[in-house]
């Protein structure tokens, strides 16, 4: 192959965008390594970023939280405003929650049966109420229902919150172009990272976590109303104008009726990430399900931990395959004799509840619990290393650690000094944007080391890279199978369905159980969170890619092999950098919370300023940086993607 | 009914420049380069009398949905005067002009626009209810249109469990409910069959025989227009190149553009043995011994009883004078495709 110069603008104009680009891309990368290297020679005494340059944002805010638990009594900021609204939403999540605790346990039973048998047939009615029975057997009955009414009312508040921004952002240009960049970066960043501003003003509790929650959730059910109401055949819009319909009319008549499904589908992501995020409130001391799980980790209780991370996997499941059923207009099974049933149930449940039948029966209950613990520890004797054979968890989890993470963090936070992990930075950014994106990556990256994160940032990083490479090495080939073959796809898609509703904080058990604590267990963990996105948005590539594309490469002799790396790939291109982005923000996230676990890195540093009170400084600091490098891997992944798209029609 | 004069619509910034670009004669192409802005419709006027059939027949990019969208304002006109029932539709402020769709104009659309999540009735229907028209009143006159175009027994189905045929039949109910006497149809048969298209062609035909409402009707199917109007308008870049019957469209095309439409027009159903006849004066025989046609049957009406004799067939008038003969010759030479296509079409099949 000969290799055309890489400034040069004569070689610019010649046709062939798809090996020039690969050939400028090595060029770039081989000259960014030798410069690195060269520069990390000269430049090797400069060492770590240094200590008297940090800004200090530490105390300050420790100072303030200070201030705030000083004044909290006496302030106007808190007795005019603070307080009566903590006071009305406290009020609400417990109203709410004494609401569920009086209704017989029953009566869910056969809510859920009934609400799954209407939306999606008999055999999920059955699911439901097993389901729904599963948190009577396990006794954890009344934690499930408190976090089942902080979950309803964060979610409540969404609703009435998200649907009027997304009406009128579909109803008006201007306030789109505003709300969207808004909802992107909510949805940017790992969801706990909202907890800690919060724990400033409110302390722990529950209002901090229901403020969280909403803002974490709120954007899918914006973003679904918007597009809703805006994606509608317009034919029907001018059809409603021609009868003489307002403007009020329409709306209600015709774009909400019509917006239906897609506005549920978007409540139902809602609910599934504040379902994820009230679980990870637990570490500011919100109970329910999610305190049980988190305590039972820290005291490695492992077979605790699985029966209270089942039961909010439950909790998931039942809810997504009913509201994505509700979501569906066609999918409605007996309306006439679930509606009979769902009439005979009033009574009895005012009844129940009257009678005060509201605990599960004592007799029928029954834990697991010790049954995970001995297999675990079986498990940790027996697969640690598996006949002493070298292959097992151990060796793997040190195969890992030693052979990538810990190199690749030395590489990062020692090797190359720190202005020369910025230059590098914002050279990728020039050559993938210009000068802007680099500017801003520049600075993202010094407002770290400023804040005194480097050294637990480059940590982070470099887990987030090896699970990102793990990620992507399993999904892209198996999404290339499922685009491939619909028997494989159609076999791995509950598996995937299944992976996506658990909750981030509740994929922790599992691996704990094969891993024990570090930082590996993390990576594994980051690795199922992101596998479905990564396998969905290959597949999704790969089956966009036209039919009629397939069939020419077909058609000139292209064996499979040739039209999947000369044809399909290439076009798939930039969806798959769209998988490589959702990775990459799905493992951030994931490493974060894995600081639980011992994972280190940034996701420690906040987990323990969330745990007491007097770091709150540093835990902001540790936040700020967590969102910093969101913002950065965010923009690089998107930069690529763009580059790689086919240019599109002429103008 | 209807009197447009001057209407302009210009899509883009530059709109003055444009009009004024256009006023003085530069092409749509020119002002598109020169200015970025796209003239759409140009200058139009026409005017449309009560119970009239009204066609705009245009090729798509001719303005011709631009035009009937700005009549309904659907889309605001850059300049010009519409007048609809009385109504200066301009001028018309939001509530005027929802006065004007609710009770005396309605549309039919060219994808039915007819609403999924509501049964056929409720479709039917919706133009009274917005009016605020009673529950069983308005359901009533809806099942009463659902049966006029023959759709009785599908009033509770949803409009996707229908063929394409009858969800159009549920758009032509749709608008005819609220009772209005101008309709637009917006190509409303060009997504159905051939087949369909005919039979949907027949109804609005039978329909307007005995609604006689004012029609405004789009389509770029030239046959579809010799069929249904009353009077034809050819559209081409945003302008009517030519408005007339269809006899005088097909018999003196305006110009190159027209006749090229009216080559394949089918003849032997718009001409009639007015065209073709030779004036009495002429015809030296005995008018007497031959059989009568009437002035204004069409060829196609006549053309087996001419075959059927070697000789002529006796013209009458509307009085029942004799005005005239008609020869199989005279038959021959209206309907053969004009000369200069024939010598035009020969050297195509001479080459290799």
């Amino acid at each position: 192959m000969t290799v055309a110069p890489a400034a040069d603008g004569a070689t610019r104009s010649a046709p062939g965008w798809p090996q020039s680009t690969l050939a400028r891309v090595g060029i770039w990368v081989a000259v960014g390594v030798a410069l690195t290297w060269v520069a990390s020679r000269l430049l090797g005494s400069v060492g770590e970023f240094p200590q008297s340059w940090d800004v200090g944002l530490a105390e300050p805010i420790s100072d303030a939280r200070g201030w705030l638990i000083d004044n909290q009594r006496t302030h106007w900021l808190y007795t005019a405003i603070l307080d009566p609204f903590s006071d009305v939403t406290e009020g609400a999540i417990e109203a709410l929650e004494s609401t569920l605790l009086w209704i017989p346990w029953y009566s869910y039973v056969g809510i859920a049966g009934l609400g799954l048998w209407w939306t999606r047939g008999r055999a999920a009615g059955l699911l439901g109420v097993a389901g729904a029975s599963y948190f009577g057997v396990l006794d954890v009955w009344e934690q499930g229902l408190s976090t089942l009414s902080l979950m309803g009312v964060a979610v409540t508040c969404a609703v009435v919150i998200g649907v009027p921004i997304g009406v009128w952002s579909s109803r008006s240009d201007r306030v789109q172009r505003v709300a969207r960049p808004v909802l992107d970066a909510m949805q940017t960043f790992p969801g706990f990272v909202y907890l800690i501003p919060f724990t400033l003003l409110f302390s722990f509790g529950p209002v901090t976590s229901l403020l969280a929650t909403l803002i974490f959730a709120l954007p899918p059910i914006v973003r679904a109303t918007d597009l809703g109401i805006r994606n509608l055949p317009p034919g029907l819009i001018d059809a409603a104008a021609m009868s003489g319909a307002t403007e009020r009319q329409t709306l209600i008549k015709v774009r909400f009726p019509l917006a239906r499904p897609a506005i549920l589908v978007g409540l139902n992501q809602t609910i599934n990430m504040a379902l994820s995020l009230v679980v990870i409130a637990a570490l500011i001391g919100a109970g329910g399900l999610g305190g049980s799980v988190l305590r039972a980790l820290q005291t490695l209780q492992v077979g605790a931990a699985a029966e209270s991370g089942l039961a909010i996997v439950v909790m998931a499941i039942l809810l997504d395959r009913f509201f994505s059923g509700l979501a569906d207009p066609t999918s409605r099974h007996d309306p006439a004799r679930v509606k009979l049933l769902a009439i005979a149930m009033i009574p009895a449940t005012l009844v129940g509840g009257i009678l005060g039948w509201t605990t599960f029966p004592s007799q029928l209950t029954w834990s697991f619990a010790g049954g995970i613990d001995r297999a675990v520890e079986w498990a940790q004797v027996n697969l640690f290393d598996i006949a002493d054979s070298g292959i097992g968890t151990g060796p793997f989890s040190d195969f890992i650690t030693i052979r990538f993470i810990t190199p690749l963090r030395e590489l990062f936070a020692q090797d190359i000094p720190w202005p020369v992990m910025i230059g590098l930075v914002a050279a990728i950014g020039l050559a993938l944007s210009g000068w802007r994106l680099a500017a801003g990556l520049a600075a993202a990256l010094a407002a770290i080391g400023l804040l005194g994160m480097w050294e637990l940032s480059m940590d982070t990083v470099a887990q987030c890279i090896v699970a990102m490479a793990m990620t992507l090495m399993i999904g892209v080939p198996v999404g290339v199978l499922t685009a491939r073959y619909d028997r494989v796809r159609a076999a791995i898609r509950p598996i995937l369905d299944f992976l996506q509703t658990i909750p981030s904080f509740v994929l922790l058990v599992p691996v704990i159980m094969l891993f024990n604590v570090g930082r590996v267990p993390g990576i594994m963990a980051a690795v199922l969170y992101a596998l479905p996105a990564a396998i969905h948005y290959t597949d999704l590539g790969l089956r966009g890619v036209p039919a009629a594309t397939r069939e020419a490469a077909t058609s000139f002799g292209a064996t499979g092999r040739q039209r999947l790396l000369k044809v399909d790939l290439p076009l798939a291109a930039p969806q798959i950098m769209v998988a490589v982005n959702q990775t990459i923000m799905l493992v951030l996230s994931m490493v974060v919370i894995a600081g639980l676990v011992g994972g280190g890195g940034l996701g420690l540093e906040t987990v323990r300023a969330l745990r007491r009170s007097d770091s709150v400084g540093t835990g902001f600091e540790a936040g700020i940086a967590i969102v910093l490098l969101a913002a950065i891997l965010d923009r690089v992944t998107r930069a690529i993607a763009d580059r790689l798209s086919p240019p599109s029609a002429a103008r | 009914m209807i009197e447009v004069s001057g209407l302009w619509k210009i899509f883009g910034d530059a709109s003055a420049k444009a009009h004024r670009m256009a006023s003085d004669g530069a092409s749509r192409a020119e002002i598109q380069e020169q200015t970025g802005a796209l003239v759409a419709v140009k200058d139009v006027s026409f005017s449309v009398a009560p119970g009239e059939t009204f066609v705009v027949m245009g090729l798509s990019g001719s303005g011709k949905s631009t035009l009937i969208r700005c009549l309904a304002r659907l889309i605001e006109p850059t300049s010009g005067d519409i007048s609809i029932c009385g109504a200066d539709v301009i001028a018309l402020s939001a509530d005027g002009l929802r006065d004007l769709r609710r009770h005396r104009l309605s549309m039919v659309f060219q994808h039915f626009g007819l609403f999924p999540h509501r049964t056929v009735v409720d479709n039917v229907a919706f133009g009274l209810e917005v009016r605020g028209v009673p529950r069983a009143d308005r359901r009533e006159r809806a099942l009463e249109l659902i049966g006029t175009v023959g759709l009785d027994g599908w009033a509770d189905h949803h409009p996707q469990q229908l063929s394409g045929g009858m969800q159009q039949r549920v758009g032509l109910a749709r608008a005819l409910a609220v009772d209005p006497d101008v309709l637009f149809f917006d190509e409303p048969f060009s997504a159905l069959d051939p087949l369909i298209r005919r039979d949907m062609q027949d109804e609005l035909i039978a329909l307007q025989l005995r609604m006689q409402r004012t029609l405004v009707f789009i389509t770029h199917d030239f046959s579809e227009a010799l069929r249904l109007a009353d009077r034809i308008a050819i559209m081409r870049d945003g302008e009517f190149v030519q408005v007339g019957t269809a006899v005088e469209i097909v018999t003196n095309p305006a110009d190159d553009y027209v006749a090229a439409f009216t080559q394949d027009a089918p003849k032997a159903k718009v001409l009639t043995a007015d065209h073709a006849m030779e004036p009495i004066e002429r015809f030296d025989g005995d008018v007497g011994s031959l059989a009568r046609v009437g002035r204004w049957t069409v060829l196609e009406d006549f053309i087996p009883r001419l075959l059927s004799t070697p000789d002529p067939l006796a013209v009458a008038g509307d009085d029942g004078e004799v005005i005239g003969v008609v020869s199989h010759a005279d038959v021959a030479r209206l309907l053969a495709p004009p000369a200069r296509a024939a010598a035009e079409a020969a050297p195509l099949e001479t080459r290799p």
